[in-house]
């Protein structure tokens, strides 16, 4: 065995080999689920959500590199949400006219690559490691929002398709360069 | 003389921003570089800043970086325990001497040179004791960080540049009265449920203060929402502007809305025969339970206590760039959950500032309602929060607008004015407005930014 081989990504004990089915359809679902967002359809986005989701982006923090597992921070977070947390959060930009900070809403892109999937003790769940660029336009701004960041999804197997059952979304930056997070990741 | 004759470089004079008759402040003064250069030496030179709280640096030689106005500090705790906060800026070739957001360590090391330092900002020597790298010149005392004066109050580390000015007492004044009952109430205190959130807007850091400064009325159009969804008011928020503002001309403030408006169960807080555990049972302020009673009341007078109870401070300031939220949010049980946070606007340049959000809890509080604190100020709160996205929506907007040659030149106005007869039956101190809300407290903060532009001393 190559040394390259050998290298394992924590929580990718069991890979699900890339260009594989179970790969396909989870590559399928997280590209569905992106472009549901960037089409603010988010109605539809929290249909692809499990009752019971966690959805966290914890703080990142500067530290050397042999204290790295310090930069991300889990007792306070940017996000850290449940099933109906979301659920109000969609309700508001939805359904009311007042969610000012994204209505107008911004134009957004997720680029999602770097996709690794590995099965779990549960047949029907996988993890699924994901990068994310997400550029946001708002006005007629001539600059970009960026924000860059892994997201470690569960995603689930139910009735045929996919719920996402954890997301969290590690974020790059210490001090966001984001006016809001008033849109997902 | 105390007012100072500078002229921005068109000629006009800072004190010709404000006009105090008509209560009207040009729009320019939110994208000035000019004027930002002054508010730099004549605000954050002497202003008291919160830095964070000590709760964040519990071990000795436990340390974090936090900014001071634009400068980046060193907040420390030495070996005995005490906190110090010095300018993060190696006096030798102004390199960063600290590089890690936070940790521990008893000797900080520039990385350039090598020059150390203690947590107390203490020049230890340079490398290579021999050479005596540092020269000869200047003694080693001449050669420590640069030192900001501290205090801390309930734990909030606060720092100031102004050695020789107001203690932190003085700065806060009489409204010091009413923030006792936020920050001292406990006899543990307070603590920062985790390092603060952080993120940069392209906004000028007095949009967000000014508005902090218990501008109640912008509630009731940028977060109808919260009236629509989120229970607040029954769906009108029009019981949300009536309460009582307290402020004064130090340019600090608090809005103190009736809980018995508020909450239907409100009401039987007035029921004064029964204990104050017992009305504490009923509804209790954010992170606060019924038995830490004895607490409040060795640490508050019955007067605050009531007010405490009854009408207690909701969303506030402490001058130049500080919010308060001690906030009640409705939850379908009736019993509302507690939300406690401070915020900083810190500058970063005229068209750009940092959001620092702590939230906050009693160090006694029951580490399940910690949790729950904690999630629904992430929700509310902050980067990501439903409520201050669109807080911050406007100072985006000011900060671009303002640059407009015809826009610079038009005023924002604070011409809505309480009457200013104090209720009768209000016991607290300071200066104490009645009804729906008005421009009042948001006035007393520009009066105090122009009183220190204007002071060259």
């Amino acid at each position: 065995m190559t040394a390259s081989a050998t290298v394992t990504i924590a929580g990718f004990d069991n890979p699900v080999a890339i260009g594989s089915p179970v790969y396909n359809e989870v590559q399928t679902f997280l590209f569905k689920e992106a472009a549901l967002l960037d089409q603010i359809r988010l109605n539809d986005w929290v249909g692809l959500l499990a009752e019971d989701i966690l959805y966290t982006a914890p703080l990142r923090q500067t530290r050397p590199t042999h204290e790295f597992d310090k930069t991300i921070v889990r007792t306070m977070f940017h996000f850290e949400e449940d099933i109906g947390s979301l659920k109000l959060r969609v309700a508001r930009l939805m359904n009311t006219r007042s969610a000012y900070a994204e209505d107008p809403p911004s134009r957004c892109r997720r680029l999602i690559t770097n996709l690794l999937v590995s099965g779990t003790a549960n047949p029907d769940e996988f993890e699924v490691s994901s990068y994310i660029l997400m550029t946001r336009s708002r006005y007629d701004a001539d600059q970009f929002d960026l924000m860059s960041a892994e997201r470690r999804d569960l995603v689930r197997r139910v009735d045929g398709s996919f719920k996402l059952a954890r997301r969290e979304i590690i974020l790059d930056q210490s001090a966001l360069g984001m006016p809001n997070l008033g849109v997902f990741l | 003389m105390s007012s100072f004759e500078r002229r921005l470089s068109d000629g006009t004079r800072i004190e010709d921003l404000i006009d105090v008759d008509t209560r009207e402040v040009r729009v320019r003064t939110l994208a000035d570089a000019e004027l930002h250069q002054i508010e730099m030496e004549r605000i954050f030179g002497k202003v008291w800043q919160l830095l964070g709280h000590e709760s964040e640096i519990p071990n000795p030689n436990d340390f974090m970086i936090r900014a001071l106005g634009e400068d980046s500090v060193l907040v420390a705790r030495d070996r005995d325990g005490e906190i110090h906060v010095t300018l993060n800026v190696c006096p030798h070739r102004a390199m960063r001497v600290c590089r890690s957001d936070a940790g521990n360590a008893p000797t900080h090391r520039c990385p350039y040179h090598g020059w150390a330092f203690r947590p107390d900002g203490a020049f230890i020597g340079s490398p290579v004791g021999g050479e005596t790298m540092h020269g000869k010149l200047l003694d080693k005392k001449q050669l420590s960080l640069k030192k900001a004066r501290v205090t801390l109050y309930g734990g909030l580390i606060f720092a100031t540049w102004n050695i020789d000015g107001p203690s932190l007492d003085e700065f806060l004044g009489e409204m010091k009265w009413y923030f006792d009952m936020l920050f001292d109430r406990t006899d543990k205190g307070l603590e920062a449920l985790g390092p603060p959130q952080r993120f940069v807007l392209r906004a000028n850091w007095k949009s967000a203060s000014e508005q902090s400064a218990s501008d109640g009325f912008h509630a009731y159009t940028l977060h109808e929402w919260l009236g629509q969804l989120a229970g607040f008011g029954s769906g009108d928020l029009t019981s949300s502007m009536l309460g009582v503002e307290v402020t004064s001309k130090l340019g600090h403030s608090l809005r103190c809305m009736p809980m018995a408006q508020k909450f239907e169960r409100g009401a039987a807080l007035k029921d004064t025969s029964l204990s104050l555990a017992e009305r504490l049972e009923i509804l209790a302020p954010p992170g606060i339970i019924p038995s830490m009673a004895p607490e409040l009341e060795r640490h508050l007078s019955t007067e605050q206590i009531e007010q405490l109870l009854l009408q207690p401070p909701q969303v506030g300031n402490i001058f130049p760039n500080l919010i308060i939220e001690h906030v009640y949010v409705p939850q379908p049980g009736g019993k509302p959950l507690g939300l406690f946070a401070v915020h900083t606007y810190m500058p970063r340049g005229v068209d750009k500032m940092e959001f620092v959000n702590w939230l906050l809890a009693e160090k006694d509080t029951p580490q399940e309602m910690k949790d729950a604190m904690r999630k629904m100020g992430v929700r509310m709160l902050g980067t990501s929060g439903m409520i201050e996205q669109d807080d911050s929506d406007p100072w985006l907007d000011q900060a671009v607008l303002a640059k407009g040659a015809q826009a610079r030149n038009i005023t924002l106005k604070y011409q809505a004015i309480h009457n200013p007869e104090r209720p009768s039956w209000w016991v607290g101190p300071a200066e104490v407005y009645e009804g729906f809300t008005k421009d009042d407290t948001q006035w007393n903060w520009w009066l105090q930014w122009r009183d220190l532009m204007l002071n060259a001393g």
